[in-house]
């Protein structure tokens, strides 16, 4: 029996200039339209339903017919017009990246800063904003000091009620304790820009430089009247951004200075292991050479 | 310009190994499948509308056990087994008493159903509009009765085939999704006897 | 065995020489997979556009505050003939089309496996739609006033038994819909067991193309989820023929079941008309990105995982009917658990395009509409699963356009992907390019326009179904802007239409693989031949024709 080859009915079978294929029958369609008219009889008359019976019926012998004994097949002619044009071979040639090569980028980044760079960048920009953050003190209120006592506010609760003029003198304690918190989160943020560099595009400094302080600002404007009400009180936003964007690029720019060391990620798994074992690392493009 | 063929060298020997389902062994499973579905839903409107007749009769007033029905169906599983097995050693003769008792087996089992319900309809006055026990249990049952009206039309076409000296043997495929067709019938009628006789019959 | 069949030798034929007769024949009486999927989608775009008209009758009507376009009955024939042309008519065509054409193709075979079912199939789905039409002229029955369903898409039972539902306006539903469904079936079987009994040698489960594998995932859905519906329907029947109680709630019957069995149906039925696109964008999109698809075997499993997640939510659509808190909370759950395979979809689409070498044609612009777009439908469906937010919302204008997001902005943009990729194909010219780009932001702006102020008009409480509403609530405007909308969306598929007549007359001829293909479809000429390959191929890795490409470095040797 032909029609029991695995291909099905279609299959290969082509002999020579024609290939067989299921002859074309319209019985399929009149067994359908007999059984729709044998449902539209229960809308519109039975006697609808009667003519469909008797067309289905009709038509089921018709499509048994087709099968029974054998499914029906036609020849069809090969066609050569018909050849489709032959598949040609690329001629840019492809070469396939594997784990460990240059320019493999699995996961970004590929390369990070060094956190001490990031410790030291983070400090260096804190420097520059706290030297503009006192230049602005100086300007607005004659005291270098205003600033200083505006920030301890975070870890001192008196200084909410201070007048202008306790906030203008200098004050041993907001001194330290401003000194203290600010050198905290300007190495933290240093930290934290050396790990996100790498992740950002092009002129990565540039664009730490700008957005992260922008972000920062906005996380303290929101949070500022719980965590320090005298300075939401008294801060000048302009001047608060300034000093922050002052942060954001200084320290970028040091920290995109400092040399990359690369992760390990692009290794194989044996590679991150140390496992020593020849076959167990690839040999990569520069080694075959 | 070099250009590449789809058939490789290596496709003479691939395509021998090349094995596949056949095409009708997945048409008629993924038939019964869906019909499986159908049946089941049928099932479960039978289960959920259990008992919530607004009047009666209700099951236990007027349902009896088929069992001699039931049992005759299910042998004719049985039959059915053994006419494609005489089928497939070209034993015409054997093919044709199995494949005899088969329908006649199934034709009791109709005539039960159609006695069941001529009683139920006009002794006990339960038709498909009376409650909801009436409703769901003609359509669940119904339904499977048209099944198996279905099975002893194809059934009957082949038996008359083979008795008008049709060559039966070489449609041994289509004669046994045929058997398959029935096992689901009869595999249903377990799951309606369970569900309308067992479950719905509170003893 | 061999003796008995004498198989009919058809003698070589110039083309032209066919009569007006012959070419009938050559269509009416064919089980050619390719010619049936192509008027599979024919028949679809023609529904479409009758049901697009429809829609737009609405959208003018509730244009303005007040409206006198049509009257409240025929608003109702309206949307209930829109729904459910667009979801029986469209849709299913559409899956059954797509799958007819390319399964075969894209496996290396020379026909599905069932080649008259497939006949059958489409004829019974056409008659049942043309039943379903029918009652604009039969629907009232003997009594005279003939119409059609009045009774929405989903058709709610009781408000379909005789007492509620006179006339025959709601058995031609039921009737119309169960004859087309037979068809769904058909072909859902044939595509299943095309997949896996007609692969050519060496097209092994894991190498067939994705477009495969999601349809095979699809036609089981239909294997499944399709009989629930039938099932209602045959209850319906009886009950308005011969008065059983399934529905009637005055003899005990209940008013949820058919809710139940509907959308048993119904859930899965969305996932089924969205899977085409699934389908097409997952061959387009890498083929424009110059990238394989990104991630497959996750892409397989979260097909796979939809295929039976999906059984299992539909009671999201019922959060207002008053199931238990249990029950809300399963479905609750159970809805955005089937977000999770549905984002790894889009994810790796994106991923796919992300370092590409992207191609914007017309074809990868509308799979860009649909990433954007489906993701928004999916966001809003994962409002909807959330059970208060939905008892807020129910039947408003959100719902509205939530759902024409999947089925607008996700389905028909992937199947217009799938109509500019596939055509050079299927008729062997291609499709204009710039008429296309027309095409493709008329319709996206179109779109956009209709669909976002709906989801306003919807928040501010416009419930969906009214055919007028009073001035000063606020939806004025939204209503406006969203007939605007229209206007360009039509004009958008006058594009279409237009881009598709000339490009079949006077089209630029395509060559055999005008993409720089990578599956068996292109191995063949455009339009292929009756028997698709002249020799079996042979194929051993998921992309066979990159592999004859690049033979210095096939994907066989990394699979
Ligand atoms: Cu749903």
């Amino acid at each position: 029996m032909t029609d029991e080859l695995h291909h099905g009915e279609a299959g290969e079978r082509s002999e020579g200039a024609h290939i067989q294929l299921p002859a074309p029958t319209f019985w399929p369609m009149v067994f359908a339209f007999g059984l729709t008219l044998l449902f539209a009889g229960l809308v519109t008359h039975w006697a609808v339903g009667v003519v469909g019976f008797v067309i289905t019926f009709r038509a089921a012998l018709g499509w048994w017919h087709n099968v029974i004994p054998h499914e029906e097949h036609e020849e069809v002619p090969i066609e050569p017009e018909l050849r489709p044009a032959p598949i040609l071979v690329e001629t840019r040639s492809v070469v396939r990246l594997r784990a460990g090569e240059q320019g493999h980028r699995q996961r970004v980044p590929e390369e990070v800063h060094p956190y001490s760079a990031g410790l030291w960048g983070g400090l260096i920009g804190g420097a520059v904003m706290a030297a503009l953050a006192c230049l602005y003190g100086l300007f607005a209120q004659h005291s270098i000091w205003y600033p200083v006592n505006l920030l301890a506010g975070v870890v001192i609760p008196g200084m909410g009620s201070a007048t202008l003029e306790q906030l203008r003198a200098f004050n041993g304690l907001a001194f330290i304790a401003a000194l203290v918190g600010h050198i905290c989160i300007s190495g933290l943020m240093g930290i934290v820009y050396a790990v996100m560099l790498p992740m950002f595009p092009k002129y990565a400094p540039f664009w730490a430089g700008i957005l992260m302080p922008l972000f920062w600002s906005g996380l303290v404007a929101t949070t500022l009247n719980v965590i320090d009400p005298a300075m939401n009180g008294r801060i000048n936003w302009l001047w608060f951004v300034i000093c922050q964007l002052a942060f954001g690029l200084v320290g970028g720019y040091f920290i995109a200075r400092s040399t990359s060391i690369k992760t390990m990620q692009s290794w194989t798994l044996a590679e991150r292991a140390f496992v020593e074992a020849p076959g167990v690392r690839p040999v990569r493009e520069d080694e075959e050479k | 310009m070099a250009h590449g063929h789809l058939v490789a060298e290596d496709a003479l020997t691939m395509e021998r190994q090349w094995k596949l389902p056949d095409r009708g062994t997945v048409g008629i499973v993924f038939l019964i499948v869906t019909e499986s579905v159908l049946f089941s839903m049928f099932v479960i409107a039978y289960l959920i509308y259990l008992n919530k007749s607004l009047v009666g009769p209700y099951p236990k007033d007027v349902l009896e056990l088929p069992i001699l029905a039931s049992i005759c169906l299910l042998s004719s599983s049985g039959a059915i087994v053994f006419a494609e097995h005489a089928l497939k050693h070209n034993r015409l003769g054997s093919f044709k008493l199995w494949w005899a008792v088969t329908i006649l087996l199934g034709a009791y089992f109709l005539w039960a159903t159609a006695v069941e319900w001529r009683k139920l309809i006009f002794e006990d006055h339960l038709t498909i509009a009376t409650n909801l026990f009436g409703t769901t249990f003609y359509s669940l049952v119904g339904l499977h009765a048209s099944h198996v009206i279905v099975g002893l039309i194809f059934l009957t076409i082949v038996f008359v085939l083979t008795l008008l000296g049709f060559p039966i043997q070489t449609q041994l495929r289509r004669v046994l999704f045929l058997s398959w067709y029935w096992h689901f019938v009869d595999a249903v009628w377990v799951i309606v006897f369970t569900v309308v006789y067992i479950i719905g019959l509170p003893r | 065995m061999a003796a008995i069949d004498y198989p009919l030798q058809r003698p070589k034929a110039e083309p032209g020489e066919f009569s007006f007769s012959e070419t009938l024949y050559k269509w009416v009486a064919t089980v050619d997979h390719k010619r049936l999927g192509l008027m599979y989608v024919a028949s679809a775009l023609i529904f479409l556009i009758v049901a697009g008209i429809m829609a737009t009758v609405m959208r003018v009507q509730l244009m303005f505050p007040n409206g006198h376009v049509v009257g409240p009955d025929t608003f109702n024939r309206l949307f209930t003939m829109h729904g459910t042309s667009m979801v029986f008519l469209v849709g299913m065509p559409m899956v059954a089309g797509f799958a007819n054409y390319l399964v075969p193709l894209m496996i290396g075979a020379r026909d599905m496996a069932f080649p008259r079912l497939n006949s059958f199939g489409f004829w019974i789905f056409l008659l049942g739609g043309l039943l379903l039409y029918y009652s604009y002229l039969g629907g009232g029955g003997l009594s005279g006033d003939g119409s059609a369903p009045d009774v929405g898409w989903f058709a709610y039972a009781p408000l379909t038994e005789r007492g509620f539902s006179r006339g025959h306006s709601s058995d031609y539903w039921a009737l119309g819909v169960l004859v087309s469904g037979f068809g769904s079936i058909a072909s859902a079987i044939n595509v299943i067991a095309t997949t896996f009994c007609m692969r050519c040698p060496g097209m092994t489960l894991k190498r067939m193309p994705m477009f495969v594998w999601v349809m095979l995932i699809d036609s089981w859905l239909i294997v499944v989820a399709l009989p629930p519906l039938s099932a209602a329907q045959v209850m319906l029947l009886l009950d308005r023929y011969l008065g059983a109680n399934f529905f009637n709630t005055q003899n005990g019957g209940s008013a949820v079941l058919w809710q139940h069995y509907f959308w048993i149906f119904g859930h899965p039925e969305v996932y089924i008309l969205i899977f085409p696109a699934f389908a097409i964008l997952s061959e387009v999109i890498p083929i424009f990105s110059r990238k394989p698809l990104f991630g497959r075997p996750a892409m397989v499993a979260a097909v796979v995982a939809i295929g039976f997640i999906s059984l299992g939510v539909w009671a999201h659509h019922m959060f207002a009917v008053g199931m238990t808190s249990w029950s809300n909370t399963f479905f609750a759950a159970s809805s955005m658990l089937v977000g999770i395979p549905t984002g790894i979809k889009i994810f790796n689409w994106t991923a796919t395009m992300y370092g590409g070498r992207l191609r914007f044609t017309t074809a990868l612009l509308f799979c860009c509409g649909f990433l954007f777009q489906f993701l928004l439908a999916g966001l809003t469906g994962i409002m909807l699963a959330v059970a208060p937010f939905d008892w807020q919302l129910h039947d408003s204008y959100f719902v509205v356009a939530h759902f024409h997001f999947t089925l607008v902005g996700g389905l028909v943009f992937g199947l217009f992907a799938g109509m500019y990729y596939w055509f050079p194909k299927a008729i062997g010219k291609m499709l204009d390019e710039t008429l296309g780009k027309w095409h493709f932001w008329l319709f996206c702006i179109g779109f956009n326009l209709t669909f976002i102020p709906l989801h306003f008009a919807g928040m501010l409480g416009m419930p969906r179904r009214i055919y007028t509403y009073a001035p000063g609530r606020g939806w004025e405007l939204w209503n406006f802007v969203a007939t605007i909308g229209v206007f360009f969306q039509i004009a958008g598929i006058l594009f279409f239409i237009y881009n598709v007549l000339r490009s079949t007359l006077r089209g630029q001829p395509a060559t055999d693989d005008p993409w720089d293909g990578w599956t068996l479809e292109w191995a063949t000429s455009s339009p292929p031949p009756e028997y698709n390959f002249e020799k079996l191929p042979v194929v051993r890795s998921s992309r066979p024709l990159w592999d004859l490409k690049h033979p210095q470095d096939p994907d066989w040797k990394w699979e």
